[in-house]
């Protein structure tokens, strides 16, 4: 469903990505992992035009990006860009809800606005979403009373409010305290489980990736260094770096 | 005697509560102690006070003499031709004023010195003593005379009505019910004008209002013959309405008190007159009239002013409000919509800066940077003075609202630019990512937080612009300050009018300050 070739990215002077490739298919879980700085949240930002790039293609669900022009970008480009967003939602580290609004207005606010959903039917079905990840509670509640994992979870709502066909997780635990990281974690897994949503996480959490993931990407300086099904990863990396970086992470938890 | 020594130590030993002191001991030092304490400064004030000299104390005019300069105050700004910038070389003054004012000086043996100052202060400087005589076209009445010293008359002024060279409907000041006069703040022809039922008065204290006669912003200009002559009669585009009216005398200025000073400026006057030197300078200025010959009779300072009842120093404080309360209505009226105006152009200047297509944004910086960069006084002049060349003639209300709201855009679009700059990208990022276009997100999003953060700021502007709209007097306006102004010039009373009109104020700022408090707590709490 998102296919990425010969990828270029480079911020400033400094070359990121040298030609990468990645292929995601339909319904699969692809995990990204890799020290910090090694471009996992770029390339998430990148399929959703959060960031431009200077060679390559990407295509999601049949809409192609093409290295965007950062001086002038063409309209059609613009709007290609904002057809993936319609697609592909996603999750951020720092939750980023809407402070001025509660939690409902948060999750109506783009199918309303965006897509044309009647209000009131756009609230019961948030309702519904609330529900099933336990804060009906807080629906009416604005975003600075909440704690870290409910604002997270309010937040994974709100992008699947809008019916995306794909999610995309950049490091969406890592800014919470230990005990939350629980709560969004199963949410992300039934997610993944139940629904069969095609999803690229990039994260931390090693026991996590090893459970949800159909296959892992390993980052390093900007380069896939290697790719492999979870047993097969940590069981036997292949690449010096992999190992190391493993040995390191996993020395932490 | 004991030794002060001994006394001390005797004190202190009575603080430690050694021993009794001898009573009269005590009596003895606390004598010592006051008597110093109250014959020090008297010493010192008789040995530095410089009146309590024993000799006769100088008059005001040995006071110049020993100076060498006659310091005399008047408004180089009020026009020819009083006091006024030689056109050919701006940097020297000329006019009949400074003629007599140099005449004078020579007579008593020094040299005149000019000391500027606007017409309506003029007294209130001399009063303070910023010089030693004040000349620029004070009539000699009534008012004048409770606060200050007249000399004898050096000039019969007539007051003279024009009006445009097609005007047929007015023949006389008696015409002008029902429409807009331009005249001087403060002056008698002000004065005659109140007395007429119905006249939209428009008064202006410095560009002279002929130009806006010709433009067709007032109907009338009535003012001195002095003025009239150098500004109404050249102008082809005008003609005079009747012949002259009223009349009085211009008088040169003293402090109470001051008689001597007032004598010899006398005489001066007197042998300027009989010699016929006040009549050749007259002349070189074409100011000369038969009338002048009425200043030979006048040997003392005549009460003219009885023809014009003004504003009695005796009316009560309150009688006063309605007029200030008219200003204030004013200035709230021009502050509002001037800051609707400046929100709104402000807005919009932000946005084209922060996600406005490329070429619109150094256009939104230059016009901040243009617009702050320069005083708004100058920016209302070109819109109400300058534009007409080009053939757009606001009327002073457009002026006033287009200069305000336009000079504060500027800053507005700063505060929002600083608003929106806070709001973390997240949250532009999540927008865009759910699908929005960037104009939504700003709209939703990005604005509503914007607006909160740049809140205190934006009023805290609104109550300075409320305050600077007293600056649109300068444009013939009439708003509170300029009321004020009037008020003042007139009674003289600036303290007490000063103090209401500065209440005023307060209570249109205050609330405002309250307002936005609540206002803030209110957003804060929902963040």
């Amino acid at each position: 469903m998102i296919k990425i070739r010969n990828l270029h990215k480079s911020f400033g002077d400094n070359r990121l990505f040298k030609g990468i490739d990645l292929d995601v298919a339909q319904g699969e879980v692809v995990v990204l992992i890799g020290p910090s700085g090694s471009g996992k949240s770029t390339l998430l930002r990148c399929i959703n035009g959060l960031e431009v790039f200077e060679e390559g293609e990407i295509d999601v669900d049949g809409i192609a990006l093409h290295s965007l022009n950062q001086e002038r970008p063409s309209r059609d480009d613009l709007e290609a860009i904002r057809q993936v967003r319609l697609k592909v939602g996603m999750v951020f580290q720092q939750f980023n809800l809407f402070p001025h609004m509660t939690v409902l207005e948060n999750i109506i606010e783009a199918p309303v606005h965006v897509l044309g959903t009647e209000r009131r039917k756009a609230e019961e079905e948030a309702l519904m979403f609330l529900s099933r990840i336990n804060l009906e509670k807080k629906a009416h509640v604005r975003p600075g009373t909440l704690s870290g994992g409910e604002q997270q979870r309010a937040a994974i709502a709100r992008a699947l409010a809008m019916k995306p066909r794909a999610m995309l997780f950049d490091e969406p635990t890592a800014s919470l305290d230990p005990e939350t990281v629980g709560e969004v974690l199963s949410v992300i897994r039934d997610l993944v489980q139940q629904e069969g949503m095609t999803t690229l996480i990039s994260t931390h959490e090693m026991g996590f990736a090893r459970e949800v993931a159909d296959r892992i990407v390993v980052f390093d300086n900007g380069d896939i260094i290697e790719t492999a099904p979870p047993e097969q990863l940590f069981s036997s990396p292949q690449n010096d770096r992999t190992r190391t970086f493993l040995a390191r992470i996993l020395r932490k938890a | 005697m004991l030794s002060p020594s001994l006394v001390l130590n005797r004190s202190i030993r009575t603080r430690n509560g050694i021993d009794t002191v001898d009573e009269s001991m005590l009596r003895f030092t606390m004598f010592r102690a006051t008597a110093s304490v109250i014959l020090f400064p008297i010493c010192a004030f008789l040995l530095f006070s410089p009146t309590l000299s024993f000799a006769t104390p100088p008059t005001t005019v040995q006071k110049i003499k020993a100076r060498g300069v006659l310091l005399w105050g008047s408004d180089a700004e009020g026009g020819a031709p009083y006091v006024f910038p030689d056109p050919k070389d701006p940097a020297r003054l000329v006019g009949f004023e400074l003629d007599i004012a140099e005449t004078v000086a020579k007579k008593l043996g020094v040299r005149a010195q000019l000391v500027q100052t606007a017409w309506d202060s003029l007294i209130p400087a001399l009063e303070r003593g910023d010089y030693d005589m004040a000349m620029n076209g004070l009539e000699i009445i009534a008012e004048r005379e409770k606060r200050v010293l007249f000399s004898r008359p050096y000039y019969y002024y007539t007051l003279q009505l024009m009006v445009r060279k097609d005007e047929m409907m007015i023949n006389g000041i008696k015409d002008l019910q029902g429409r807009t006069v331009g005249t001087l703040a403060g002056a008698v022809a002000h004065e005659m004008l109140k007395k007429i039922d119905g006249v939209d008065i428009r008064s202006y204290s410095a560009a002279w209002p002929y130009e806006d006669l010709a433009l067709g912003r007032l109907d009338a200009v009535f003012l001195d013959t002095p003025i009239t002559v150098y500004y109404g009669k050249p102008d082809q585009r005008l003609k005079c309405a009747g012949p002259p009216v009223g009349g009085g005398f211009y008088g040169i200025a003293f402090r109470k008190g001051e008689d001597d000073l007032k004598n010899v400026i006398d005489s001066v006057i007197e042998d300027l007159l009989r010699s016929g030197e006040l009549k050749r300078m007259y002349e070189a200025w074409g100011l000369w009239d038969e009338s002048q010959e009425n200043l030979l009779e006048q040997s003392s300072s005549p009460d003219a002013g009885q023809r014009f009842r003004i504003a009695s120093n005796d009316a009560p404080l309150f009688s006063f409000l309605p007029l200030l309360l008219k200003g204030a209505v004013m200035t709230i009226l021009l502050s509002v919509v001037s800051m609707a105006l400046a929100l709104a152009l402000g807005l919009l200047l932000a946005f084209a800066r922060l996600y406005g297509p490329r070429p619109f944004r150094p256009v939104s910086t230059a016009y901040v940077e243009i617009f702050r960069g320069t005083p708004l006084l100058i920016q209302l002049f070109i819109l109400y003075y300058g534009l007409p060349n080009i053939g757009i003639t606001l009327s002073p209300f457009a002026a006033a609202i287009i200069g305000l709201g336009m000079n504060y855009a500027a800053y507005e679009a700063e505060v929002y630019r600083g608003g929106i700059e806070a709001v973390p990208r997240g949250q532009m990022e999540a927008a865009l990512s759910l699908g929005m276009h960037r104009s939504l997100a700003f709209r939703r999003i990005i604005f509503p937080q914007a607006f909160r953060i740049s809140l205190p700021s934006v009023t805290n502007d609104f109550i300075s612009l409320l305050k600077d709209s007293s600056i649109v007097s300068v444009i013939a306006m009439v708003e509170l300050t300029k009321t004020y102004g009037i008020l003042a010039a007139t009674t003289l009373r600036y303290f007490e009018l000063g103090l209401i009109a500065a209440i005023l104020y307060f209570c249109m700022s205050y609330p405002l300050s309250i307002l936005a408090r609540r206002l803030e707590k209110r957003l804060k709490g929902q963040t």
